[in-house]
């Protein structure tokens, strides 16, 4: 700004000063210049800058790494990262064509074509061969050899999720120009579909490099990797060198001086990351896809108050928020504010009491019924969620969350909760007692006022029963969770929506989130039936089997789906369903725009 | 002395040492740091690799040790051999500290310099007005601010001052009956604070009344919130007052020498305004510390010219009239830039912030930056003032009135000294010695003490990184904050020990 | 309160008439007399003390203590129907409690009662944070100052590596280990009000040591000491007898202090998750439990807030007064009859006016 506007300038406040004496009305003041915020001239065109709130903190690109599989890191995936297949917000899964197809060409073996279309990074590198075996690498835990017990071996890529839905498949088979690819399935897969997650899709070209090798070279050493076997372990030292770059090399904290590690196949791509504080995106010029983004700049603030949030929101400092936990109050709040748009809706976790079938109170199935019948699963649902969504209701089924439809039907008509626990049955659960008082102690998470207020409601009922409720509530109750030092548990699961994994880990023998020590054959048989069946809707009927036998052994009760939403400034288009899986909001970025 | 400063650093490294060693082992008893793994599905990758970096197999006795030897390495200059470990997520913690470190102390600078000042001169004031209305009003409102839960004060501060202020700048109008409403207030709370006979008092209120009407009525009908500007009629009656302050507080209105002289550095500073402002506008901080130099410099210039009876305080008054001329002139500087700061993308025509210290994505001039910083800090900083307010203010009050009975005021007095010259010569500066040492102290404490302020307000300051490794029970980023602070504190400790000897001769340190 | 003792030696610096007031009003009053005529003159301290036994004796007789029932119809943990969501019923025209006065979180708990019970147990921990703080730096100080060489040179080594810790974080590292001890040795969640006041207690106390010794160093020397030593009396006595009554003014006014930014600082642990845990409720812990309900239920914040205000202002109030009683240096000061008068002067330099302020008792958290 030069001399010369300056002189405009003294001369507007010599005749602002001139103006008092003039104006003389019953109210003062309002300049002649309109001011409505991003409406004015400057953000009015195409393009546009959108905020985003965030609790947590980014620290990685690698969303699929153990280590930054962190909420705000997915969320910065899912604007840099495409794959085969997104998921709508009812969980149905919608081919990607801008990326490539795929096709199941025969049951029996599993196999499945997959066929990439010319897509390319945003540093103009193509997507292709190595990039894909890279990520079929990744995924499938191929060379995978490590033994817990004997803690020989190695497991190459420190993957967040379990190489469980690839881990049978032979060595893909390519096309001559790489743009094919053939997998074959050992073991038939229910999930096959979501086999490839693009959290995890890596480019080849930036981890040869940091690995210390040529993209050439990287792909010969995928295709000549051996096949793991924890029994004999062998040295795979160029592979290790590859695991060690996809693991570490796409973890910083702050714009990277090197960045190679910044590439994008999605709308947008990684500009700039200011430590502990906001990570800003800009359009991705290189996409070739068939989703581009609208905006020029997208930002993740990192604000972790909830309250610190909405008023953030209020002041227009963020355009979006999304809040994992809700209350009413702070629901009651963003609805009260002035030009933002609510979309509510059910999230994929449900809160769930679990009875621990290893301590001595429930070893006695009478004692566990008799609990769970004292449970007053309405009287919750009315006083914690139904003041934030009216039309909430008691969940009847430990396999399905209400908002999936049909399977969670079906898993309510055969499961028989609704008769069993539907309402409390103090005078049952005294019956089942016969006069004896046992003591009950169980763990939640007293940083969670909702489960503090569930616990409440769940003490005084069963006191009444004649049981003596404990009050273990632990802010750091996972830590507690698998030490099985307690009676009942009380927290939530979160469903990835898709997919037939959590299964096994929950309601099988031995399953890594089996905490109460739940064992049955017969349910240990039906999962693992159903999770090789790809007939979707018998393998239904074995779920909602499974979910009869836990009501029967009075595994405990699931209570209610949590409650989620997403609040938006009205100056934003597109953003306007609830997506309740973990890419929340993001889900379609690329329709998001400015008005 | 040397000797002393000396023998003061050995123990103070050896009190560091100690009270590092128990916060270690506090942090160590403190919990499991494992503990948010054991739920996790990668546990049995997580886990061992966690203990490995973290060196958790060995006891926390020896650990200590191992920590302490890196830590050691700090003391290498220019060795690199610094590390005060890990933190669970693998960042090394000498670089978050780095980090969290300009984030703290751009917080607390602003805010503590300020509640140096303000509760510095409202100790003073309510001390030489003891039990009047003014002094019952500043102890109550002092004591109520330091009475607040400080997020509490936090929430309200972003609801009114960020949120409905800027809802206010979207449409500035007030009706007559609301300006002539918050008038009558303020004409009420002048009348309540003032001193004196009725006759004073009145019309002190009516005072209040006419000047708050006023200055609302101006701020609205040039839409000046919008569209700030100081000018050259502002500067100037701004300036003139400066002169006059000035004046009254360092010489005395008698001395129209160094009055003169104040005033005539004012118009020099009105000449120039034409002529820095591209300078200005081309500059950045540096040209901004060169001009207020230069001015304060030319102030004293024009002061000691000027001559008089007392040189030398003509010097000082015309010196910090050039001094604050130079900084209006700034102002108006910056406030040339908001409004194009406001309508920007990124603002969105919603200037005061409420987290954050930055806008994220947001690039501009020196002054659109800078501009950028001030929205951002307002609120955290009238935050930190509010509650620091209290200790300085009832401590300048009781020291100022022990000072007041002391013989030597009273010796003054009956020498027939004017009494601002007996207030600001005799009681004022012998006032502040104690001050000096609560000031360092403070400084020293406040580092690690804007926890709950930073965390309201979405700063990742020190207090965020103690604060969430507590949580996480993870030891090394609690050790570098405990580091940080705790040599903060004894350095500052040391300098008020200093400090304090070298204010007051009767205090000497033992060679 | 502990009451000050009547001094058996003369000449002490409170007997030195005050400023502007006639000799014979003072002659024949003992210490406690004067001071106790002063703090009741003072209108402030005056209001704050009943303003504070108002709200104590409301918080113990309303829900009762420990077993005893009070006569407050509702208990703070029990449920009930959310009545006009949860609005405060309590009306000031016509003048009405209601059902519940103060309102109702979202389970229906009376927030009355819930006031009530986190006003007890704030008071516990401020008392016990009191009385732990209060004895620890008085007997500290006391022994540094008293016998001087290795004591205090341990003593005081011991006072610095825990001044330097800053209290915030002190605290929330105790803090977060009272929880996990009371915790895995199956404690009812009451001893996490009890240990955190302990705690905080055993982490405020070196301030208030180092100004006991700066006082019991300066009342060592003095004459009516060296007489009492050469009349034969034991340490003890003159510790006892001599010296502490003459302290009691700086360890009262100090612990005053300390007990307000007590509240505070368990206020702050709250909100950081580290203070008193559920199913028990501080007043900082029922604010930081209904920070989102500001906007939109205002009652939940606004009550437990008020609450907490009052407290630490009245006491804050209740230190002031103390102060002017005990240290009569800062009374009333007019420039015009100072300047008329001349007598008045006090020799002793005491650091109780150094230790009276909100700053120096104990690190504001901010």
């Amino acid at each position: 700004m030069g001399k010369y506007t300056f002189k405009g300038k003294a001369a507007v406040s010599l005749a602002a000063i001139a103006a008092l004496t003039l104006t003389g009305c019953a109210s003062v003041g309002g300049g002649d210049d309109s001011k409505g915020g991003g409406d004015s001239s400057a953000a009015g065109k195409d393009g546009g800058v959108v905020t985003v709130a965030e609790t947590n903190k980014f620290s990685g690109a690698n969303a699929g790494y153990t280590k930054t599989n962190l909420d705000i890191n997915g969320h910065v995936a899912a604007m840099t990262r495409e794959g085969f297949a997104n998921v709508d917000t009812e969980q149905k899964l919608h081919p990607n064509e801008g990326f490539g197809t795929y096709k199941k060409v025969s049951d029996d073996p599993l196999t499945v074509e997959y066929e990439l279309k010319d897509t390319q990074w945003s540093d103009g590198n193509k997507i292709d061969k190595a990039d894909m075996m890279l990520w079929w690498s990744e995924l499938s835990g191929y060379a995978n050899d490590a033994d817990e017990e004997a803690k020989t071996g190695k497991d190459y890529f420190s993957i967040a999720g379990s190489t469980d839905i690839l881990h049978t498949t032979d060595m893909p088979k390519f096309s001559e120009d790489g743009k094919k690819m053939t997998v074959t399935w050992g073991k038939p897969n229910a999930d096959w579909e979501i086999a490839f997650d693009s959290n995890s899709f890596m480019p080849a070209h930036v981890v040869a490099k940091k690995a210390g090798m040529s993209e050439d070279e990287l792909l010969k050493v995928l295709e000549n990797q051996k096949k793991g076997d924890p029994k004999s372990p062998q040295k795979q030292p160029e592979l290790e060198k590859i695991g060690k770059a996809w693991d570490t090399a796409f973890n910083f904290t702050s714009t990277p001086d090197d960045k190679d590690v910044l590439v994008s196949n999605g709308p947008y791509k990684i500009e700039n990351v200011v430590e502990n504080n906001s990570i800003t995106l800009k359009k991705n010029e290189n996409y070739k896809g068939s989703m581009p983004g609208k905006l020029d700049e997208i930002t993740l603030r990192t604000i972790g108050d909830a309250t610190a949030q909405i008023q953030a929101l209020r002041n227009g400092e963020v355009d979006i928020m999304q809040p994992n936990n809700v209350n009413k109050d702070t629901l009651d709040q963003v609805q009260q504010i002035e030009n933002v748009n609510v979309q509510k809706g059910d999230q994929l976790a449900y809160d769930h009491l679990d009875l621990n079938f290893g301590s001595d109170t429930f070893k006695d199935k009478d004692v566990r019924e008799a609990f769970l019948k004292t449970v007053p699963r309405q009287k919750i649902v009315d006083q914690l969620i139904k003041p934030v969504k009216d039309d909430a209701s008691v969940l009847n089924s430990q396999m399905y969350v209400s908002s999936q439809g049909e399977p969670y039907k079906k898993a309510t008509e055969v499961n028989g909760a609704e008769k069993m626990y539907g309402e409390p049955d103090i005078e049952g659960a005294k019956k089942l007692l016969g006069g004896k008082t046992p003591t009950v102690r169980i763990l939640f998470n007293n940083g969670n006022p909702q489960r503090t207020d569930t616990f409440q409601l769940i003490k005084e009922s069963a006191e009444k029963a004649g049981f003596k409720v404990q009050d273990l509530g632990d802010p750091n109750w996972s830590e507690k969770l698998s030490d099985g030092d307690y009676d009942a548990s009380l927290f939530g699961w979160v469903s990835p929506g898709v997919g037939t994994e959590m299964l096994s880990q929950i309601f099988k023998t031995g399953g890594g989130g089996n905490y109460s020590k739940y064992s049955n054959k017969d349910v240990d048989k039906l999962v693992d039936e159903a999770r090789t069946n790809l007939d979707e809707s018998k393998r239904v009927d074995q779920i909602a089997e499974i979910d009869k036998h836990t009501f029967e052994d009075a595994y405990g009760l699931p209570l209610f789906q949590s409650v989620g939403y997403v609040a938006t400034s009205d100056k934003i288009s597109g953003v306007d369903k609830y997506q309740p899986n973990q890419t929340g909001v993001f889900w379609n970025v690329s329709e998001w725009s400015r008005k | 002395m040397t000797s002393y400063i000396l023998r003061r650093l050995i123990t103070a490294v050896l009190i560091l040492l100690g009270a590092s060693f128990i916060v270690y082992l506090m942090t160590a008893a403190s919990g499991d740091p494992l503990w948010d793994l054991y739920g996790n599905p990668n546990a049995q990758q997580l886990i061992p690799a966690r203990v490995e970096a973290l060196n958790l197999d060995t006891p926390p006795v020896l650990r200590y040790f191992t920590w302490l030897g890196g830590a050691a390495g700090c003391l290498v200059p220019f060795a690199d051999t610094c590390s005060l470990g890990v933190s669970r997520d693998g960042q090394q913690v000498t670089e978050l500290l780095g980090f969290a470190m300009t984030q703290t102390i751009m917080l607390v600078t602003v805010g503590t310099i300020l509640a140096i000042v303000v509760g510095i001169t409202l100790g003073i004031v309510s001390a030489l007005r003891q039990y009047s209305g003014l002094d019952y009003g500043i102890t109550f409102f002092t004591f109520l601010c330091f009475s607040l839960p400080s997020f509490w004060l936090a929430v309200l501060l972003k609801e009114v001052v960020a949120i409905q202020f800027n809802d206010f700048l979207q449409k500035p109008v007030l009706s007559m009956a609301t300006i002539v409403v918050m008038s009558l207030v303020a004409g009420v709370i002048w009348f309540l604070v003032s001193f004196g006979q009725m006759k004073t008092r009145l019309l002190m209120g009516a005072l209040g009344f006419v000047v708050t009407f006023g200055i609302i009525y101006f701020v609205l009908a040039t839409d000046w919130l919008n569209h700030p500007f100081l000018g050259i009629p502002l500067i100037a009656l701004t300036g003139i007052l400066v002169a006059v302050i000035a004046t009254i507080l360092m010489a005395g209105l008698r001395n129209r020498r160094a009055l003169y002289a104040a005033l005539g550095t004012v118009v020099v500073g009105l000449a120039v305004y034409f002529l820095v402002q591209d300078m200005l506008s081309n500059g950045g901080f540096l040209t901004i510390l060169v001009f207020t130099v230069v001015m304060t410099a030319a102030g004293a210039a024009i002061g000691y010219l000027a001559g008089g009876y007392d040189r030398g305080q003509g010097a000082r008054v015309a010196g910090v009239t050039g001094f604050f001329v130079a900084l209006l002139i700034i102002l108006d500087r910056f406030m040339q830039s908001w409004p194009e700061y406001v309508n920007s993308s990124h603002i969105h025509g919603r200037p005061i912030a409420t987290a954050n210290s930055g806008t994220p994505g947001f690039t501009g001039d020196f002054w659109a930056t800078g501009l950028d910083r001030f929205t951002h800090l307002l609120l955290p900083t009238i935050c930190l003032t509010l509650l620091a307010l209290a200790s300085y203010s009832r401590y300048s009050r009781a020291s100022m009135l022990e000072i007041m009975g002391q013989d030597y005021v009273r010796t003054a007095r009956a020498k027939g000294l004017s009494e601002r010259t007996v207030v600001m010569r005799h009681a004022f500066r012998n006032a502040l010695i104690p001050l000096a040492t609560l000031v360092a102290y403070d400084i020293g404490g406040l580092i690690g003490g804007a926890i709950i302020t930073e965390s309201v307000f979405a700063f990742t300051g020190m207090g965020q990184l103690f604060v969430q490794a507590v949580r996480n029970v993870d030891p090394n980023p609690v050790m570098g904050v405990f580091l940080v602070t705790g040599i903060v504190a004894m350095v500052f400790n040391l300098i008020a020990d200093l400090v304090y000897s070298v204010l007051d001769p009767r205090v000497r340190v033992k060679a | 309160m502990s009451q000050p003792q009547p001094i058996d030696v003369p000449e002490t610096v409170e007997q030195v008439p005050e400023q502007g007031q006639k000799p014979q009003d003072v002659r024949g009053k003992s210490q406690g007399q004067l001071v106790r005529q002063r703090f009741f003159g003072n209108t402030g301290a005056v209001v704050s003390v009943v303003v504070l036994l108002f709200i104590v004796v409301l918080s113990v007789t309303s829900i009762g203590i420990g077993p005893i029932p009070g006569w407050w119809k509702w208990s703070p943990d029990a449920t009930g129907t959310v009545m006009n969501s949860g609005r405060p019923t309590l009306s000031l025209l016509p003048p009405s409690l209601g059902e519940h006065p103060f309102g109702q979180d979202n389970l229906g708990r009376d927030l009355f009662a819930m006031c009530m019970q986190g006003t007890q147990y704030s008071l516990i921990v401020m008392i016990v944070v009191g009385l732990i703080a209060g004895i620890v730096g008085t007997v500290v100080g006391g022994l540094a100052g008293y016998f001087r060489g290795w004591t205090e040179a341990v003593l005081m080594r011991l006072t610095d590596v825990i001044i330097i810790i800053p209290l915030v974080i002190l605290a929330a590292l105790l803090g977060r280990l009272a929880i996990s001890w009371v915790r895995s040795h199956g404690l009812p969640t009451f001893a996490t009000v009890l240990a955190l006041g302990v705690l905080i207690g055993l982490a405020s106390w070196p301030p208030l040591a180092r100004l006991v010794r700066g006082e019991f160093l300066t009342l060592r020397e003095r004459e009516f000491v060296d007489a009492a030593r050469l009349a034969g009396a034991s340490s003890g006595r003159i510790i006892f007898k001599h010296i502490l009554p003459n302290t009691v003014g700086v360890i009262t006014v100090n612990i005053t202090l300390l007990m307000s930014s007590a509240i505070l600082l368990e206020t702050s642990l709250s909100y950081l998750g580290l203070g008193i845990q559920a199913p028990d409720w501080s007043l900082g812990r029922l604010i930081n439990e209904n920070q989102t309900a500001f906007a939109t239920r205002p009652w939940l914040f606004w009550w437990p807030g008020v609450f907490i205000v009052a407290i630490a202002l009245s006491i804050n109030f209740i230190g002031d007064g103390l102060r002017d009683a005990f240290d009569p240096r800062q009374r009333k000061f007019n420039p015009k009859r100072a300047r008329e008068a001349g007598s008045g002067t006090d020799t002793l330099r005491t650091p109780l006016a150094d230790a009276a302020q909100p700053g120096a008792a104990g690190q504001a958290t901010r």
